[in-house]
């Protein structure tokens, strides 16, 4: 089966992450496709509202808690055909601070899912655990907004990933003294990745081009949303470009989803935006993202461009 | 390919491809003025104000030269001096097999051999 998981993460809180993950959804539903999206928000968990429909059981606590014997088995139907949601679990607690066997379960439910297309909303921030549901996605979508704020949360949250994809491979070959030195080295400029690669590739080029390649593996999408004007839209591809630059990754712009009112109404009423506003510039935005996003399962599965080690 | 911001070609400052064409350079060249514009959000949080002016003058550089046909061209004889350049949209056969059937002479079927035998001038 053509199986699509796709997360939709960021560094900030208020960027609209669910609210482009609900309406995803929604328009890929609407298309006759099986989805099933997942509340992954493990700290303020509100994909259901998005959707209209109330806090209930089951929940992802309740898979996690091992009181449901799947994760199929938390996926409700909504009110719309065709797509299931796992809600978020009120027990923000426990959830927040998951276990590691516990979050390699999900990782593996959520590859076992039967459904064709697996949406997961993510949580605000760097936790271990938001990082690895980001990058265990195929591809990981970064959500900003045209704030100084956001894009700075952004560059953040991008250098986490990294930095954690950088260690899984580091503790995969055993050579986790360079941890350190990349922690020391990483923090000092907007460089300084291309200068902790130049020094490993001196020193050690076999763990430096395994490391490198790691890297270029990692082949995140970007989404401004909130646009208000074409220079918040041409602002997405500037950061786009910035990021191939000097955190030296493979980012994707999917392109920006323009600001609107009608958004802050819905919420208010409780009903899902999408399906009540298809002839929208956002809903439109929405709906060539998910197109640019089908094509980007090869964007991200087909070998990056460009690895020429560097002389070292 | 790793490389230092000051070790990138002009091609690679302005986000466009070795072939693009004039239209594209002026557009490479305006998404890249935008992007290392003073106070640029793009740049927030990553890129130093120095760093920002030294990009800035490579970009002017690199769009004087590309859209000079003729210090264009003395550029790329340069830049393929230092590293051949592929383009990426290049035709190529994904496999030896398919490459021998395509360039395989036609097969001479039996009507073609006793044409060939009865026919003087085919």
């Amino acid at each position: 089966m053509d199986k699509r998981i796709w997360a939709i993460g960021g560094g900030k809180g208020g960027t609209g992450k669910s609210f482009i993950a609900a309406n995803l959804g929604l328009h890929l539903a609407s298309l006759d496709r099986e989805v099933v999206l997942i509340d992954a928000d493990l700290g303020a968990p509100n994909l259901h509202t998005l959707l209209g429909m109330k806090a209930a059981h089951p929940d992802l606590g309740d898979f996690l808690t091992g009181s449901l014997p799947s994760l199929e088995a938390a996926a409700v139907e909504t009110p719309y055909k065709n797509l299931r949601l796992v809600r978020g679990s009120e027990n923000i607690l426990f959830i927040a601070n998951l276990a590691h066997y516990r979050k390699l379960r999900l990782l593996r439910q959520v590859r076992q899912l039967p459904a064709p297309n697996v949406i997961l909303d993510l949580g605000t921030g760097s936790s271990f655990n938001t990082l690895d549901f980001f990058l265990s996605a195929n591809p990981g979508v970064v959500v900003t907004t045209p704030e100084p704020t956001s894009i700075e949360n952004t560059y953040l949250f991008l250098k986490s990933c990294i930095m954690r994809v950088l260690k899984l491979y580091m503790d995969h070959y055993k050579i986790r003294d360079l941890h350190q030195k990349m922690l020391d080295q990483i923090e000092k400029n907007s460089q300084s990745l291309y200068g902790f690669f130049k020094s490993l590739m001196e020193t050690d080029r076999s763990y430096g081009t395994i490391l490198y390649r790691a890297l270029r593996g990692f082949r995140p999408c970007l989404v401004m949303n909130k646009a208000r004007d074409q220079e918040d839209v041409l602002l997405g591809r500037s950061v786009a470009d910035v990021v191939r630059k000097y955190l030296l990754i493979d980012m994707k712009y999917l392109g920006a989803v323009p600001f609107d009112e009608e958004v802050h109404d819905s919420l208010r009423a409780l009903r899902p935006y999408y399906p009540d506003h298809r002839n929208s510039a956002a809903a439109k935005a929405i709906r060539q993202m998910s197109e640019e996003l089908a094509y980007s399962i090869e964007f991200t599965l087909r070998t990056p461009p460009e690895i020429r080690l560097p002389d070292a | 390919m790793l490389k230092r911001i000051e070790d990138w070609n002009y091609y690679e400052l302005l986000s466009v491809e070795r072939t693009a064409s004039q239209d594209e350079i002026w557009e490479g060249y305006q998404a890249a003025l935008s992007t290392y514009k003073d106070g640029s959000l793009a740049l927030y949080g990553l890129v130093s104000e120095v760093e920002r002016g030294l990009i800035l003058e490579r970009i002017q550089e690199a769009f004087q030269t590309l859209r000079d046909p003729d210090k264009r061209k003395e550029y790329d004889l340069a830049l393929l001096r230092h590293a051949p350049y592929f383009p990426p949209q290049a035709p190529f056969r994904k496999s030896v097999g398919k490459l021998e059937i395509e360039e395989a002479p036609p097969r001479k079927t039996l009507g073609a051999r006793l044409k060939r035998l009865f026919v003087k001038n085919p």
